[in-house]
């Protein structure tokens, strides 16, 4: 089986992770919701020095943009400079498997008193992603402190290939300008 | 290693850009700007630069690779802009310099964006420049500065108190309705005109101001003097605003770095920046840096806007001179002070 180079960096925690056949062979993280930039680099250097890896596999959010952007584009840098195979994953899907339950509802701080969310049911998810305010997710119970697994972010299938960003970004045109 | 081959990577505002120089040698400058997605809103908005970096950041770099004709294996050091910039733009750059560093194990080198801007002269002229003074003017900056050398050794003479020169002609353009960015728009306009239609005012040229800052700028009162100037005249001719407008910042500009060379001793200038590419700017120095026995060296103006080669060309100066690369754990910082010439 394909040696992974797990990496999310979609929450406060940067999280890397060295993963072979649903196994967790190495993994490290670095809590703090501006430190991705620093943490990443050093996490990963620890974790491909030890092994080498076949294939990239990255969250691709949502979450706050910029720790996201860092993550993303540091993982494409690096399969690009390995010659390897990058594959991006929805990272609240990488949340939700760790989950016992068979219905609930995954939410990430998404700042500005907003969460992102998505819903699960017999532990898939229902539809896509979405911020929304906290008191507007209901119907399920939720589960709000987790970070992705990284066996499980490995283990999803399929290849997002933008970040989700769910939000579009602030700005006013001149033109609309009071 | 005197000819290191170092890939630079550029994200500190709208441009993405990734240059390959070998030693003193460009082999590669690919810019992808996103300059337009912020025309609309007459200024860069943070949010779409960073998204369009991230966007743009692997054609750019493969590009890159394609065009200098060689392989990501061969190269011998990665250089970013680590700062000054923003923050969320500088770390998409960051990020993927990481990336590629540690894919390739290679040495990174986390480079201050005036510096680069400075040292991309070295890339079209073959003999040290320094010690030199140098005035870095952009829509972000505009200080003056000494180099002793561009590796170790950089001090801050003076910088703007309030706008920076590019700052000056977006506002102005904006409010001229010349479009965004201002200075090729105001540039463009100004050759038609008068520069001595108006008379604008200088900021920080008063005897006190000599004495106590003779070497900082201020560019927001001559704002105000084009502003009211607009209102109060409301059948202006456009090319005389924009030529008296440019001229009361050329003129300031140059007036003061050359006060610079004379006061140092060091008879040498490099203008660099964005608005190094300005025209005016240009003619007017080589006319004053003459006069003033002032060795004058501007680069070509596509490499006086942000690139990737300026950002290699430190790189591969901090290699040549034995320079220790940067930890490979570092944080983009948003106010890099320029005497910080590369991450240690």
């Amino acid at each position: 089986m394909t040696m992974s180079l797990a990496i999310d960096t979609s929450t406060s925690r940067t999280s890397v992770g060295i993963v072979k056949d649903g196994q967790i062979l190495w993994s490290g993280f670095r809590d703090g919701a501006t430190e991705h930039g620093p943490a990443l680099p050093a996490l990963v250097q620890e974790a491909v020095s030890k092994f080498n890896v076949e294939e990239v596999v990255v969250g691709m959010g949502p979450g706050p943009f910029t720790g996201l952007r860092v993550g993303i584009a540091f993982a494409q840098s690096f399969a690009l400079a390995r010659n390897i195979q990058l594959r991006g994953v929805c990272s609240l899907d990488a949340i939700a498997a760790q989950v016992q339950e068979s219905d609930f509802i995954i939410t990430v701080d998404a700042r500005r008193k907003e969460v992102y969310w998505a819903q699960y049911i017999h532990g898939v998810r229902v539809g896509e992603p979405a911020v929304s305010f906290p008191a507007d997710v209901t119907g399920a119970p939720i589960f709000a402190d987790l970070y992705p697994d990284l066996a499980a972010l490995v283990n999803l299938s399929g290849n997002i290939t933008e970040p989700i960003y769910l939000r579009r970004p602030d700005a006013v045109a001149t033109a609309d300008r009071k | 290693m005197n000819e290191p081959l170092v890939l630079g990577i550029e994200t500190s505002c709208d441009e993405t850009a990734v240059g390959i120089v070998r030693g003193r040698t460009l082999l590669a400058n690919v810019i992808s700007s996103s300059v337009e997605e912020h025309a609309r809103f007459g200024g860069v908005v943070p949010e779409i630069a960073s998204r369009a970096h991230l966007e743009a950041m692997q054609p750019t770099i493969q590009k890159a690779i394609k065009d200098a004709g060689v392989k990501l294996t061969d190269l011998d050091a990665i250089a970013v802009t680590a700062g000054p910039g923003l923050v969320g733009a500088l770390l998409v750059g960051v990020g993927s310099a990481a990336g590629l560093a540690i894919g390739l194990d290679k040495p990174i080198y986390a480079v201050n964006h005036l510096a680069a801007h400075i040292s991309v002269d070295y890339l079209t002229h073959t003999e040290p420049i320094d010690p030199t003074i140098a005035l870095l003017v952009s829509g972000g900056h505009s200080s003056l500065l000494q180099i002793d050398d561009i590796t170790s050794s950089i001090t801050k003479l003076g910088q703007t108190i309030d706008d920076a020169a590019g700052e000056a002609f977006d506002k102005i353009a904006r409010i001229m309705k010349l479009g965004f960015p201002g200075g090729p728009a105001i540039d463009a306009s100004a050759r038609l005109g008068n520069v001595d239609a108006i008379n604008f005012p200088r900021g920080l040229t008063t005897s006190n101001d000599w004495n106590t800052r003779p070497f900082d700028f201020s560019f927001s009162g001559l704002k105000t003097a084009v502003a009211r100037y607009l209102e109060s005249v409301p059948d202006y001719v456009q090319a005389d605003v924009a030529a008296s407008f440019q001229e009361a910042i050329v003129d300031v500009l140059l007036l003061k770095s050359l006060v610079a060379c004379k006061e140092s001793g060091i008879d040498s200038l490099v203008i660099a920046g964005g608005v190094a590419a300005n025209s005016r700017l240009r003619a007017l120095a080589e006319l004053r840096c003459a006069k003033a026995n002032v060795r004058l060296r501007i680069p070509t103006p596509g490499l006086c806007t942000d690139n990737g080669a300026m950002v290699a060309s430190l790189g591969a100066l901090l290699v040549a001179a034995g320079r220790s690369p940067s930890p490979v754990a570092f944080d983009a910082d948003s106010s890099m002070p320029v005497a910080t010439i590369s991450l240690a």
